[in-house]
């Protein structure tokens, strides 16, 4: 095989990798918050969220649940999505009060209680890091 | 920001006055019945043939309480979003931001949204969002020969709009005067004419999904339409602070659709069902969230309408739509998602009663009303003397219950008595 014929696979990979959304270094699925994190997350969303989506994240008939369609809502986008619209939008009667760090602990939380798993490493709270992670429910809801 | 509690005074008059109050204007409403039925010396301001009108009482005690729905009005200082913009090759049609007004405005704000949309000929377009103006432009796009498709989090009743009132009311809370500017009274008639034009269309169908009724404003003192002075002391505004401060700056419509739309009409002492002094009575449009919704929808499926289930988080999100025209009705929604830090949260709440098809009339005393729909008595406890100002800047969306069982305690002594004489 020559060089010269190895240019129009190329030029092709190169079309797909442009029109394909760009690869996430890691998802949900490999743990990428702690348990720790997690907890923190538990309470501050006890406080800060649970007026509104319900203890059990369960939403209401006016208010979206965090569990179910929330998953199929968010998959797909980086964690780094949901984590700017929380940090813009939540609380609603309050938004843009939660601090990066108290916002990546409510993230945390949110993917425990979706049934993504937990890791040895805190979810970071840079956007950056945050855009490599991709959202990805950890399989059926049980 | 102003908080709800800093907004709120509890205006709760002890029973004591409200007894006394109704007891003597009861005294009064007995004499001018019996002076009109015997023929003795007539009241002053009676009018021929006066006669009491029998209503059917409302059933106002706490256990007839079912639901307490909460919502937010997207305030936009100028009115409503109509503008458009290119998001990369995409055309973005807003059609958003009516405060109080999405329901009674809907068509006409349709009406202009897809008039933009087919100025550069599409033939499908998207519209984002399925409360009652993203569903209303879907089907008026239809109607123009346009395939629609609606991505939206929620139909129609779970979104906002349906925890509105449903009450004709097309300048409530639609712009502030100054910023919205001259211009915009005439694009507001504009859209209230056609509206209300079409709503007409949809009277005495199965199930009265739009339909007028009685309504009346009872008092202990004369009547007299509130105004709003403009207060010197406030020297802040919208301008300077983002919010309104006082009630004068909220724009006031209404004045020029009184060809169309019934004014109130003073009652004599005779005719006031209610055991108070005085009473107006007007015609009120509604519409019935279950059967109106219901029919929106069948139509929007009946011409093809697809329905997508999605939640967009920001503006880029609607390049990526395969429609190359996307028309964007996600009212308050639009604070978040479309990072319009103009929309002002106006929060406000409804109480719902077990329906009262028999008692189909409105009534306001003090600072309760109530409006009996097909879906329920709505109950209002909105506080007068803070007018337009209530729920301003208040984002806070969970219902408070003890606001409407105080509002039914206010209302209980109008039916205890009087109402069968």
């Amino acid at each position: 095989m020559t060089f010269t014929s190895l240019r129009p696979l190329a030029a092709l990979l190169a079309l797909a990798a442009i029109g394909s959304a760009p690869a996430r270094e890691k998802s949900t699925r490999q743990g990428v918050y702690s348990d720790g994190q997690a907890e923190a997350g538990a309470q501050l969303y006890a406080v800060r969220c649970a007026m509104c989506h319900g203890r059990n994240l369960e939403g209401s008939y006016e208010i979206p649940a965090l569990r179910g369609k929330f998953v199929a809502n968010w998959s797909g986008s980086p964690v780094a999505d949901l984590f700017i619209y929380l940090a813009r939008a939540m609380p609603q009667f309050a938004p843009g009060s939660l601090s990066p760090t108290d916002n990546a602990r409510i993230v945390a939380f949110l993917l425990k209680a979706n049934g993504m798993p937990a890791g040895a490493s805190p979810l970071p709270s840079g956007e950056a890091e945050l855009r490599k992670i991709a959202f990805a429910p950890s399989g059926p809801a049980k | 920001m102003a908080r709800y509690g800093d907004l709120i005074t509890p205006n709760v008059p002890r029973r004591g006055v409200v007894q006394g109050a109704l007891g003597l204007a009861a005294g009064l409403a007995m004499t001018g019945c019996s002076s009109a039925g015997s023929g003795a010396k007539p009241q002053a301001a009676l009018p021929l043939p006066a006669r009491r009108l029998r209503l059917v009482p409302m059933r106002v005690s706490p256990d007839q309480l079912i639901d307490v729905k909460c919502c937010l009005r997207p305030l936009r200082a100028a009115g409503p979003n109509l503008g458009t913009e290119m998001v990369g090759d995409t055309l973005v049609v807003h059609n958003y931001g009516h405060g109080g007004s999405g329901w009674s405005l809907s068509w006409g704000s349709a009406e202009v949204a897809v008039g933009k949309a087919l100025s550069v000929l599409p033939k499908e377009v998207a519209v984002v969002g399925c409360g009652i103006i993203g569903l209303t432009t879907a089907i008026v796009a239809q109607r123009a020969g346009l395939k629609v498709t609606i991505y939206a989090r929620d139909l129609l009743p779970r979104t906002r709009s349906f925890r509105a009132s449903g009450s004709f009311t097309p300048d409530s809370r639609i712009a502030l005067t100054d910023p919205a500017g001259a211009a915009f009274g005439d694009l507001w008639e504009q859209m209230t004419r056609l509206s209300w034009k079409t709503f007409r269309t949809y009277l005495g169908l199965p199930g009265n999904p739009v339909e007028f009724s009685d309504s009346y404003q009872v008092s202990d003192q004369p009547i007299e339409r509130r105004k709003w002075p403009r207060d010197p002391a406030i020297t802040d505004s919208w301008a300077t602070k983002g919010l309104p401060q006082q009630n004068s700056e909220f724009a006031h419509y209404n004045d020029r659709i009184k060809d169309i739309v019934p004014q109130p009409v003073d009652l004599a002492a005779a005719e006031n069902p209610f055991p108070t002094a005085y009473a107006q009575r007007s015609s009120q449009m509604h519409f019935n969230f279950a059967s109106y919704s219901h029919l929106l929808l069948s139509e929007f499926f009946e011409r093809g309408g697809r329905y997508v289930m999605r939640s967009f988080h920001e503006p880029t999100e609607y390049g990526q739509l395969p429609e190359k025209v996307v028309i964007n009705a996600v009212g308050f929604a639009a604070r978040d998602l479309w990072l319009d830090k103009t929309v002002i949260p106006v929060r406000g709440q409804t109480g719902w009663l077990v329906p009262r098809f028999e008692a189909n009339y409105g009534v306001r005393y003090k600072n309760i009303s109530l409006l009996s729909k097909a879906d329920g008595v709505v109950v209002m406890n909105t506080n007068p003397d803070i007018g337009d100002m209530l729920g301003v800047g208040d984002s806070l969306e969970l219902p408070r219950k003890d606001d409407i069982l105080d509002g039914l305690a206010i209302m209980a002594p109008l039916f205890a008595r009087g109402m069968e004489a």
